[in-house]
């Protein structure tokens, strides 16, 4: 039966739509506009949080690793997919949370593994989303070489390019009411 | 007679044993206690032979008598750590958040009571192979620990709403199966001191979750 993911132009989930992007080759999945985030699986299963989207769409497609490897990668996935939605979104004072990405990502290409995984891309779209410019060059210099590679590589180009400015004006939106 | 099914080989799952003990080590901050992490304990102490230990860092001043109890005695025989498949090191230490060290070679550290149950979990074997069934309970683990465990009284009184509704379709929350999504939400519930209060079906689950032994652990806890 084929996916269906809906969701809000004026708020776009990032992660889960660079999810859909990444698997929609291996799986059946329209991708739509509507009132609201929400992955429709059956009539009995619906999951409309970004964390639970893109677990979901990562398991239907086992062979591209998005969850990684093995037992410890998929913890790691685990651990990135909680600090992306506690410690990125909707946190106004990040400098913590950039200082422990650049030091995990000093020795890596990829946050988990040697490919892409949710972690790389639920990780950058919450800084996508949340304004990137937050990160500095000089004190983040690993994040900024990572932020870039996966910036200039399809599908984060287009989805970057699509959607990343609704998600600050909605931001910007939210702030001024 | 084992409620988990799963088969758990731990060389199929980290990779060959290299001679060290694999030593799990949890960072926790005494003011909450991971209660689904202690449960977990239990479970990997029937399947396999863990070395437990309770330490106290020095950025704790006080720690109380059930929590240097908590993983059992103490063993005596520690010196022969080649004997033990797993090592499970807790060490109440002042910490925002909850954090577990494995295997540093390969592996950053983990942050979050959730996702270190989930590696605890992983390592019982018992996953659920349908994604399906593994992302809904991937879901309870987070609404028990983001809005049940840290929610106000709004949010609360959400989640047992939900999982009552949840626990009148089947006695688990994935269905027919005992799963980590009981774990961790029963462990929730218990924490936040309202069971006598609780709706009908989740006081069933509750009795029906410390029937299974697992939970006895975490009673000195709660008092």
């Amino acid at each position: 039966m084929a996916l269906n993911l809906t969701f809000n132009s004026s708020n776009p989930p990032l992660g889960a739509l660079l999810t859909a992007e990444h698997v929609k080759g291996s799986v059946n999945l329209s991708v739509e506009e509507g009132k609201d985030t929400m992955l429709h699986v059956s009539d009995q299963v619906q999951f409309s949080d970004v964390n639970s989207i893109t677990r979901y769409l990562a398991r239907v497609a086992p062979a591209l690793g998005l969850y990684g490897s093995n037992m410890m990668e998929q913890t790691e996935v685990d651990h990135w997919l909680e600090f992306s939605a506690r410690r990125l979104c909707g946190q106004s004072d990040l400098s913590s949370a950039l200082a422990d990405l650049d030091k995990a990502l000093a020795l890596r290409t990829f946050l988990v593994g040697r490919s892409v995984t949710l972690a790389d891309l639920c990780i950058w779209a919450a800084l996508k989303g949340n304004g990137e410019s937050q990160a500095k060059p000089s004190s983040h210099p690993h994040l900024c070489r990572w932020f870039s590679f996966l910036s200039s590589q399809v599908p984060f180009s287009s989805v970057g390019s699509k959607w990343a400015s609704k998600v600050s004006a909605s931001k910007a939106a939210s702030v001024e009411k | 007679d084992a409620v988990l099914r799963g088969t758990a080989d731990l060389d199929d799952l980290l990779g060959k044993d290299l001679g060290a003990l694999r030593d799990i080590v949890i960072n926790a901050n005494p003011a909450q206690p991971p209660l689904s992490l202690l449960v977990l304990h239990a479970l990997l102490c029937q399947r396999f032979q863990v070395l437990s230990s309770v330490h106290v860092h020095s950025s704790v001043s006080t720690v109380p008598a059930p929590l240097l109890s908590c993983l059992g005695p103490r063993h005596t025989h520690s010196y022969a750590r080649h004997r033990f498949q797993l090592g499970f090191t807790l060490i109440w230490k002042d910490v925002s958040k909850l954090q577990m060290k494995f295997s540093t070679q390969n592996m950053c550290p983990i942050e979050g009571e959730g996702n270190v149950a989930r590696f605890l979990y992983r390592l019982l074997g018992a996953e659920p192979r349908d994604p399906v069934s593994a992302t809904l309970m991937d879901g309870w683990v987070d609404t028990a620990l983001f809005q049940l465990a840290e929610g106000g009284s709004k949010e609360r009184a959400a989640v047992l709403r939900a999982l009552n509704a949840a626990l009148g379709r089947s006695p688990w929350l994935l269905g027919q199966e005992f799963s980590l999504a009981d774990i961790v939400s029963a462990c929730c519930v218990l924490q936040t001191g309202q069971t006598s209060s609780a709706p009908a079906n989740v006081q069933r689950w509750l009795k029906s979750c410390q029937n299974l032994g697992y939970f006895s652990c975490v009673d000195p806890l709660l008092q």
